[in-house]
């Protein structure tokens, strides 16, 4: 650690510390105060107090809003993240979550104290069986890589069921698929065989064709994908995969362009992931928590994690551990059932009309920004889009120089949030950067049009000063990061922590 | 339209713009034959709800619930009754450019989560003594599934030649921590190899040797245990390490780490648990998080985000995500975990949470724990009936008694949510409890319970 900076506002939490300065005070102690060596016999003691900062209220309070300010955020920035639903996260859902009946329930409070909470999850799990049409649900898994993971422990199980088990060894995943895609096939014990798109971004049904067999457990695909395009033949698809007898797993990251608009279970897929905290609008948190439940078919549904939620014939709600076929439990407990309430809340204001109309305006402000921008930066696939829409550096790279990181870290210096960049990778893009750009349905037309008129001006110059663009940001707390030193040589915690 | 600004204009100048009539024209890759009909008869969901009404029907289902806050309570089991300081909720909930913020993949406009991400793993740094944390997994269970097969691979790559595929699961593990690893060592084809604890409470040293063959690349362990006792760790790295295994520990109640030996004097390998205790709510058990931490010369098999210092173009300091190479968005299928969004806003909390109480105050509430424990103890059995299941065992906040069974509904009755009945978890037998104590809970709390057991 080098010299702890003047400015309070710059220091770590244990730069600000000082021997005896205290927050949280406790009650007097109301029982005869033990000798801890002695009431814990036999069991070995640390040496010293763990070393956390000592530090007063008011520093601490101040201490993060000065970090708080250093973000750009939802409430603050247009955050156009391509493939996160950057959309407005609603107060109400935290205030109504802020709740004793909510921060007070305990896992192991019998059936009879939480029928609100089992109505809730009940609740929840219909809702989500209706947007993806599918029949059964689980709202356990905390994210969605981890409801990848859980439906593809389903199809194992499945196939184990079946006697398939060592025959079906390979899961299909289109080249330009999430990263999370890959890796939850090889941490369910699958080789993960790569698919190449066809050269309109779609999926290559001929392709497609050579690569299944009876080897194949089954596909991940994105709908719409990670080019931002609709998949114009996913039962044709489903087609196939079942043909040979394998599943068709469908990664719901991108629900926020089609819920409402078809049920994914009528393009035949057996099972799907939601994130929650993209398109039902739990707050990100700078990084988690999320939720990613999965809907599934019957045939999958006796392999879902336990519980499941049960409605008894007198109308009260139970947990249902008898589930001999399941492939057992995926987390502690039943999710993370705090982000599920900010994602029914959201689900239950929304209704019917309200889930149509977010897809709809999703998708309205993606392709008004693919048209208003197509003549400024190269589009990957110029044809109508779904909620997101993938631009690259090709033109700026050939003509200025200029690469679609510089032009992500000029856009902070505008006030916005950059896209998502470099994903899908280059070898998807025509070896180009790309700049994945999701304005959501909650943004208005001024924010969209603001963000447009930026990314014109960040055009020109790249013409006209592209050094000015490519040692941006400029007006941060921060210049551009050295990111590479953080992993070549990693410091991983502040030395005043460990003596 | 609920939280849509567009007006009718704005639709219609942005419709024009693409030069489409409607909405509909921009889904013509959706067959028409299974596009939802906008008056919804096929999806059936209620008609939308203002905020008066969803705040109406929220309180509805709140009203047939029932909390801790409603009972002398002594439930624990992983999920604990504490004490969460206002600011954690002020700070964490109410400033909006850390709750809705992403991840921080752009340092230069994120140094605010970077450096709190950088701070907690500081935090759990001071607590398990380990040099490398990451910034936080699902929970508890999930982080000791990944434990596990990160013990594996660390094991697999050392020992090339042999093949090492048995996990070791020692003693009182939390019930849903072991039906997790489970789950995750069928799936990636891990042998599991379960050594129940012995009769004291504690794992059984000699089945445990017996079960370390060759084949065994890690020994998972929880301390303080799922019946509340405290392990001897030691030993248990000691005859794990004379095999050449690895040692995982998990740690379901994180105050325990302001009093016990630190995992990493004790010579663990990799240390997890379950976050809830520090800073985050209860919430019927999620979202917390789980806490991941190692010795530096393991880093690159770790999973998880990780934050590192660096500096920036002109030198100053600055945070940003680091040793991306071990993750799914650039390794995909060879990543070290498939994990991405995490439970960063609880690991926020946490870090609120540490500062808050401090390491003043951290100390004073452990010692608070453990002599509210010890007083329940003696206040507890003191009564005709009722003995502890593993007398003689060093505890911190949890222990198991035993009493005659079928009380619980008298309990409630009075108010009172005893431990948790073990024969429902399949952890014990009819009559046993699991006892939980923090600092919230009374003198008069456990009078109370004790005079209802009489
Ligand atoms: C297309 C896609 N699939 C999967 C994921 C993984 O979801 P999560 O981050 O919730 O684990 C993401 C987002 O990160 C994504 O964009």
């Amino acid at each position: 650690m080098s010299n702890i900076p003047t400015n309070p506002a710059d220091r770590l939490l244990f730069e600000l510390s000082k021997p005896g300065r205290r927050c949280v005070t406790f009650p007097k102690l109301d029982v005869p105060e033990v000798d801890i060596a002695d009431a814990l016999k036999g069991a070995k003691l640390r040496k010293e107090p763990a070393r956390l900062p000592e530090i007063g209220e008011l520093d601490l309070v101040r201490h993060f809003k000065n970090l708080a300010d250093k973000n750009y955020s939802v409430d603050k920035n247009f955050y156009p993240l391509g493939s996160c639903t950057m959309k407005y996260n609603p107060k109400i859902n935290v205030t109504l979550l802020a709740q004793a009946g909510y921060t007070k329930a305990h896992p192991y409070l019998p059936e009879q104290d939480v029928q609100g909470h089992l109505e809730l999850m009940w609740n929840l799990e219909n809702y989500l069986r209706e947007v993806s049409g599918l029949d059964e649900v689980t709202l356990q898994p905390a994210a969605g890589a981890h409801g990848e993971l859980t439906g593809v422990m389903c199809i194992k199980a499945y196939f184990e069921a079946k006697g398939e088990g060592d025959q079906r060894t390979e899961f299909l995943i289109p080249s330009a698929a999430h990263g999370t895609n890959p890796a939850t096939a090889a941490m369910a014990g699958f080789k993960a065989v790569t698919l190449k798109e066809a050269a309109n971004g779609n999926i290559d049904i001929e392709e497609l064709k050579k690569k299944v067999g009876p080897q194949t457990a089954g596909m991940m695909i994105t709908n719409p994908s990670t080019l931002g395009i609709l998949e114009p033949k996913m039962r044709e698809i489903a087609e196939v995969l079942h043909g040979v007898g394998a599943q068709l797993y469908m990664d719901g990251a991108n629900m926020n362009a089609i819920s409402g608009i078809v049920q994914p279970g009528d393009y035949g897929i057996d099972v799907m992931h939601f994130n929650l905290h993209k398109t039902f609008s739990v707050p990100h948190g700078g990084g988690g928590p999320g939720a990613g439940p999965i809907a599934v078919r019957k045939h999958l549904a006796p392999f879902l994690p336990t519980p499941r939620i049960k409605k008894n014939g007198d109308g009260s709600f139970a947990y249902d551990y008898d589930r001999p076929d399941t492939v057992g439990k995926v987390r502690s407990f039943f999710g993370n059932f705090g982000a599920l309430v900010m994602a029914y809340i959201y689900m239950t204001q929304l209704g019917r009309e309200g889930v149509r109309r977010m897809s709809e305006n999703a998708v309205l402000g993606a392709n008004y920004i693919r048209v208003m921008l197509r003549d400024y930066y190269h589009v990957h696939h110029d044809r109508t889009n779904a909620h997101e829409v993938v631009f690259t550096d090709k033109k700026q790279d050939k003509e200025n120089g200029v690469h679609t990181l510089d032009i992500a870290k000029r856009l902070i210096d505008y006030g916005i949030h950059p896209m998502t960049v470099y994903f899908p990778l280059p070898q998807n893009t025509g070896g180009q950067g790309a700049m994945m750009v999701e304005p959501t349905e909650t943004e208005s037309k001024e924010s969209i049009d603001y963000f447009i008129d930026c990314m014109k001006k960040i055009a020109q110059e790249c013409k006209d000063n592209p050094d000015l663009v490519k040692s941006a940001p400029h007006t941060t707390p921060v210049k551009k990061v050295d990111e590479k030193t953080a992993s070549t040589n990693p410091q991983l915690y502040c030395s005043m922590c460990l003596g | 339209m609920p939280f849509i600004q567009h007006t009718d204009e704005d639709r219609a100048a942005m419709l024009k713009a693409i030069g489409v009539k409607s909405i509909d024209d921009l889904y013509g890759d959706i067959p028409a034959d299974i596009r939802v009909k906008p008056d919804g008869d096929r999806v059936k969901l209620n008609p939308s709800m203002g905020e008066l009404e969803v705040t109406r029907h929220i309180q509805s289902l709140l009203k047939s619930t029932k909390n801790a806050n409603d009972y002398a309570f002594f439930r624990g089991a992983g999920i604990y009754n504490h004490h969460v300081s206002t600011l954690a909720d002020h700070i964490a909930l109410y400033d909006g450019n850390f709750i809705t913020a992403y991840t921080p993949y752009q340092p230069e406009c994120s140094q605010g989560t970077l450096t709190t991400v950088f701070e907690f793993q500081s935090c759990i740094t001071a607590l398990t003594g380990f040099e490398v944390s990451n910034a936080g997994m699902y929970d508890g269970a999930s982080a000791l599934a990944e434990a596990v097969m990160m013990g594996y691979r660390l094991t697999a790559d050392a020992f090339r030649k042999e093949t090492r595929e048995t996990v070791v699961l020692a003693g009182a593990i939390h019930p849903e921590y072991a039906a997790t690893v489970k789950t995750y060592c069928e799936t990636s084809g891990l042998k599991l190899v379960t050594v129940p604890a012995g009769k004291d409470g504690r794992v059984d040293a000699d089945k445990l040797k017996a079960a370390l063959t060759r084949e065994a690349s890690v020994v998972a362990i929880q301390s303080p245990n799922f019946y509340g006792v405290i392990e001897d760790v030691e030993s248990l790295v000691k005859s794990t390490h004379d095999n050449e295994a690895m040692l995982v520990q998990v740690i379901a109640e994180a105050v325990s780490l302001s009093v016990l030996q630190t995992p990493a004097e004790a010579g663990v390998d990799i240390c997890v648990g379950e976050g809830q205790s520090i800073g985050n709510h209860m919430f019927m058990g999620g979202p917390a998080f789980g806490f991941f931490a190692s010795r530096k010369d393991n880093v690159r098999k770790m999973p998880g985000r990780i934050v590192s210092e660096t500096t920036d173009r002109d030198g100053k300091r600055a945070y940003a995500l680091a040793l991306a190479t071990r993750e799914q968005h650039i390794r995909r299928e060879k990543a070290t975990s498939n994990i991405c969004t995490n439970q960063a806003l609880c690991a926020l909390r946490a870090l609120i949470q540490l500062a808050a109480w401090g390491k003043g105050g951290f100390v004073e509430l452990g010692r608070q724990v453990v002599s509210k424990t010890q007083y329940a103890i003696k206040t507890l059995t003191a009564v005709n009936g009722v003995e502890l299941a593993y007398p003689n065992q060093p505890v911190f906040n949890e222990f198991v008694i035993k009493t005659k069974p079928g009380l619980d509904k008298k309990l409630i009755q009075q108010g009172i949510m005893g431990g948790l009945p073990l024969d429902a978890v399949n952890m014990g037998s009819a009559g046993e409890y699991l006892v939980a104590i923090t600092e919230l809970t009374t003198k008069e709390d456990i009078d109370k319970y004790a005079a209802a057991l009489a």
